[in-house]
């Protein structure tokens, strides 16, 4: 005979509590007995070692015997009926064992355990006149009747507490309410009157450690007759191999976690019962039964208490339902009122905005916000703009299929504090994250008191390996925490109707891009009608410009001689005027062209571009004659090569046409100077000066129209000595054909230009503008990524 | 025999002027619009007469045509075995990449842009006869001819 393996942790702490096999302690408690059988010959393999005094038999007389041993047919044949699933007979049985000419009549609980073998545990009867049918419907008839006429849940608490209290003779039974943590609340009670009261206290959820919480699911009763009492081992024959310990999760007698019979001693139970209250599937509460004293209760008013938890079960599904129905209604209709008008608008941000307050509502919330690209608006009570966009930043990453709900925001986003007076409460609808369309519900702080039952902080203990030793509180008294950054929590019905509305508003958003798939197409086509019309605008209003040019040319060589000077002048003039329509007209087409032009995106070496661009203009231009300054070596940039040398070309070429300084030849050499003393040299030397460079900062005007992204952007500047710009053109400057000067002055242009810059710039991404001291020099800035 | 197709009087009229100066000696016979371009190739209609329409050794042509346009007549002409053979070089007025790629894909021989003003058309069109009449060796259109 051997002992089977211990499994009650003797060293349990916080690291491995949740691992602690409470299921397979090894042990019963000593209030019966416990046999495992073979099947089908149903011969004891182990037994709990308390036969002796139980049954007045040794554990080793019993091993390795049938249980005829102790059995008659009559009984078997109950035990087998049992294992059949014959209902008729199920637990408890009643059962007489037969020994030395004893007759002891037990209550017998028989089950299969997961490795097949039957589990047989028997108590002593107490009560025979309570077994029968009639028994039980005494016991439960008149308390179901009181359950039913409960009109509430709490009442429905109150009821049962007095109820089963009433049956079994508890000192005090209470029932516990499980929170979303775990935390255990004491919502009714029934106890003698001079005794302190739980009521309203809070138990944290580390009081009954996860598997715990497992085993009052898989079993609605449990009992704890004595918690002085000596755990009473499990034994078996030596030469069986089966050395595992045994699996007792549905044992009724199965032997108590250490550290929960310290918890109880510390509380000054000496004995208790728990019931548990199960609502889908989940362990909703527990009705809770402590006694001073030691207390057995038999099985028959078990299982008496055990049906009225499972009555209780079902009841509290539907009070809970009906807990706060006008509120219930109320946000309903608000919810199917606004998901209307949302379904049958064409954006649904603005139908919000006319409804805000249902909006509110709807979810039962302080404030909202409706975030849609950049803009944000705000409803009601809400962060400022400004730590909504910090939380939008940190948000996407948490939703969880277009949802993110917490009523502890600053626990979890600790940037929150700022706000948490008006945002303790967080309920987020993610629309659509690429467009970054969010709505936002906001509710605020709701300070709350917490009766604890004890310190639920100083339970534990660091040890010098760095575990966590549980101990289980010394004291229970009331103690009072102050909670912050919480608000009321959101209700499965207001999280549902936000996901009603999501779906209306999700509804709207496909059908846009159904018809805005349908206007793109429409807009595809015209726009290549477009295309091809500029084209042959540009061919056929050509080709009469070219007869008129050609004509008046023919016109001046074949009767040059017999025109008089005016004549030849107006001839002259008619050429010069075709000439400059046609520039027109190509420019017209170039600048209608960029807009559809795809562009050939490659990094650019700026240094190398801007000196090509200056030989060309040397080359090409009467301006041969001029200094181009590049302060410090330019950054790399992407961009269309053609695109942007066009952009370099043109402002260059204005900076050199649009200057009254004399062509002078200067030598480059010598070191950079500063933009100070290019100033300063502008005004003193007699040179064209354009100076290329970079800033390293976004002057401050440039960061809202990079908000996003002001790193992959560099600020190119191309600085003259000209004549500068008057303050009022400076806007008007890149609007097509808008000319500042009359066509005789600074060498004339198309007036193209700049627009076409502007529109380059902005395919690029970038933006454009110019600062000018009139007379001085102008400088223009444009952003091109990095 | 250079086969112009012009539609434009006055763009023709700098052209042929543009010639005389350049001394060209190469007969020309001009035809206004793509059907009268087939007409000519085809030797049908007021062309049926094959003595009215030798062969052209080079046709120079406009692309935007009244009736059948200017990208119809090339594709008929390379399509054509016997017409293949014929250099055609595009003088138009219209830049458009797609115009320029549609007739290369098609087997144009050359493209050029009418310029604007008589001496860059003098320019293009001195390179167009030194280039095609004089450096490039084409088919002896006397050979091809039935």
């Amino acid at each position: 005979m051997n002992l089977t393996e211990f499994i009650t942790a003797n060293n349990v702490n916080l690291n491995n509590c949740d691992r602690e096999q409470i299921h397979l302690p090894g042990s019963i408690q000593p209030h019966g007995v416990l046999f495992v059988l073979s099947e089908p010959d149903l011969q004891v393999e182990q037994v709990s070692n308390n036969t002796e005094i139980f049954l007045g038999i040794s554990p080793d007389s019993l091993l390795g015997q049938n249980l005829a041993i102790l059995f008659d047919d009559e009984q078997i044949g109950k035990i087998q009926n049992c294992l059949n699933g014959d209902f008729e007979n199920i637990n408890p049985l009643k059962l007489f064992a037969n020994f030395g000419g004893l007759s002891i009549e037990l209550d017998g609980i028989i089950h299969r355990s997961d490795r097949g073998k039957i589990i047989l545990e028997i108590e002593r009867t107490d009560h025979p006149e309570d077994r029968s049918f009639f028994g039980f419907h005494k016991l439960t008839k008149s308390t179901l009747t009181k359950m039913q006429k409960a009109a509430n849940l709490r009442e429905l608490c109150r009821v049962i507490v007095a109820e089963i209290r009433q049956i079994t003779g508890f000192d005090r039974v209470m029932a516990y309410q499980f929170d979303a943590d775990g935390a255990g609340t004491v919502i009714a009670e029934d106890k003698p009157d001079e005794w302190e009261t739980y009521l309203g206290l809070r138990y944290p959820d580390s009081d009954i450690p996860k598997q715990a919480k497992h085993l009052y699911t898989l079993n609605w009763l449990r009992l704890i007759p004595d918690v002085d009492y000596q755990p009473v081992p499990i034994v078996c024959h030596t030469q069986d191999g089966d050395n595992s310990p045994l699996d007792l999760s549905f044992s009724v007698l199965r032997s108590v976690s250490p550290i929960h019979i310290k918890y109880l001693k510390n509380m000054g139970v000496g004995a208790s019962m728990s019931i548990s209250i199960i609502k889908n599937r989940k362990l909703w509460g527990l009705i809770a039964c402590h006694h001073q004293k030691t207390k057995y209760i038999p099985y028959s008013i078990r299982t008496a208490c055990e049906f009225l938890g499972q009555v209780m079960s079902l009841e509290i599904a539907g009070k809970e339902d009906y807990e706060d129905l006008d509120y219930k209604i109320r946000i309903k209709s608000m919810q199917s009122q606004l998901i209307d008008a949302v379904s049958q608008s064409e954006d649904f941000t603005d139908v919000l905005l006319e409804n805000s307050t249902s909006l509110l509502a709807a979810v039962g919330a302080e404030g909202a916000a409706i975030c849609r690209d950049k803009e944000i608006i705000r409803i009601g009570k809400t962060p400022e703009i400004v730590q909504i966009q910090d939380l939008l930043a940190w948000l996407p990453e948490r939703f969880e299929r277009d949802l993110f709900v917490t009523d502890c925001l600053p626990k979890i986003y600790p940037k929150s504090e700022n706000f948490q007076a008006v945002g303790s409460g967080l309920l987020a609808l993610a629309i659509s994250k690429i467009r970054q369309k969010y709505i936002l519900w906001f509710r605020s702080e709701q300070i709350q008191l917490v009766d604890w039952a004890g310190n639920p902080n100083k339970t534990n203990r660091i040890e010098s390996d760095g575990s966590l030793t549980i101990f289980p509180r010394k004291s229970f008294e009331k103690w009072q925490e102050t909670v912050y950054g919480k608000s009321l929590p959101w209700q499965p019905w207001e999280i549902d109707g936000a996901l009603d509305l999501r779906s209306a508003i999700v509804g709207i958003v496909m059908r846009k891009a159904d018809e805005l798939a349908a206007v793109n197409l429409e807009l595809q086509r015209s726009n290549s009608e477009l295309d091809a019309f500029a084209y042959i605008a540009s061919h056929d209003l050509k080709e009469p410009l070219r007869g008129i040019h050609n004509y008046a040319t023919f016109l001046l060589e074949d009767y040059g001689n017999i025109l008089d000077a005016e004549g030849t002048e107006k001839l002259g003039t008619m050429v010069r005027l075709t000439k400059r329509m046609e520039d027109l007209i190509n420019a017209l087409l170039h600048f209608s062209r960029l807009g559809r032009q795809e562009l050939n995106m490659a990094y650019i070496d700026l240094n190398n571009l801007v000196q090509i661009v200056a030989d060309l203009l040397r080359i090409s231009s009467d301006n041969n004659h001029f200094l181009i300054q590049i302060p410090q070596k330019l950054p790399m940039v992407q961009g269309d090569r053609i695109l942007i040398e066009e952009v370099f070309t043109n402002l260059i070429t204005n900076a050199l046409k649009y200057n009254r300084h004399l062509q002078k030849i200067i030598s480059n050499a010598g070191r950079m100077p500063t933009p100070q003393e290019f100033l300063e040299m502008s005004n003193e030397s007699p040179e064209k000066l354009v100076e290329v460079g970079f800033l390293d900062n976004h002057p401050p005007n440039v960061k809202n129209f990079m908000e996003n992204s002001p790193n992959q952007f560099w600020t190119i500047y191309v600085r003259d000595n000209g004549i500068g710009i008057r303050e009022k053109h400076l806007d008007s400057i890149f609007r097509i054909f808008k000319r500042l000067h009359s066509p005789g002055k600074y060498g004339g242009g198309t007036g193209a230009g700049l627009t076409i810059v502007k529109k380059i710039v902005e395919r690029h991404g970038g933006t454009i503008w110019v600062e000018s001291n009139y007379g001085e020099g102008s400088t223009f800035y444009f952003t091109l990524p990095k | 025999m250079i086969l112009v197709v012009e539609d434009s009087d006055e763009d023709f009229t700098a052209l042929e002027r543009v010639l005389k100066q350049s001394l060209c000696k190469a007969p020309i016979h001009r035809v206004r619009d793509g059907d009268e371009a087939i007409d000519y190739l085809y030797r049908q209609g007021p062309y049926a007469n094959a003595e009215q329409a030798p062969r052209p050794s080079i046709i120079l042509m406009d692309l935007n045509l009244p009736g059948t346009d200017g990208r119809d007549v090339i594709q008929q002409i390379k399509h054509d075995y016997t017409l293949k053979i014929i250099p055609v070089v595009v003088l138009t007025s219209s830049s458009n990449p797609k115009d320029v790629r549609d007739c290369y894909q098609n087997g144009t021989n050359s493209y050029m842009l009418k310029p604007m003003g008589l001496e860059q058309l003098k320019f293009t069109i001195t390179d167009f006869l030194h280039y095609w009449l004089e450096l490039a060796i084409i088919p002896d259109s006397s050979i091809n001819q039935k």
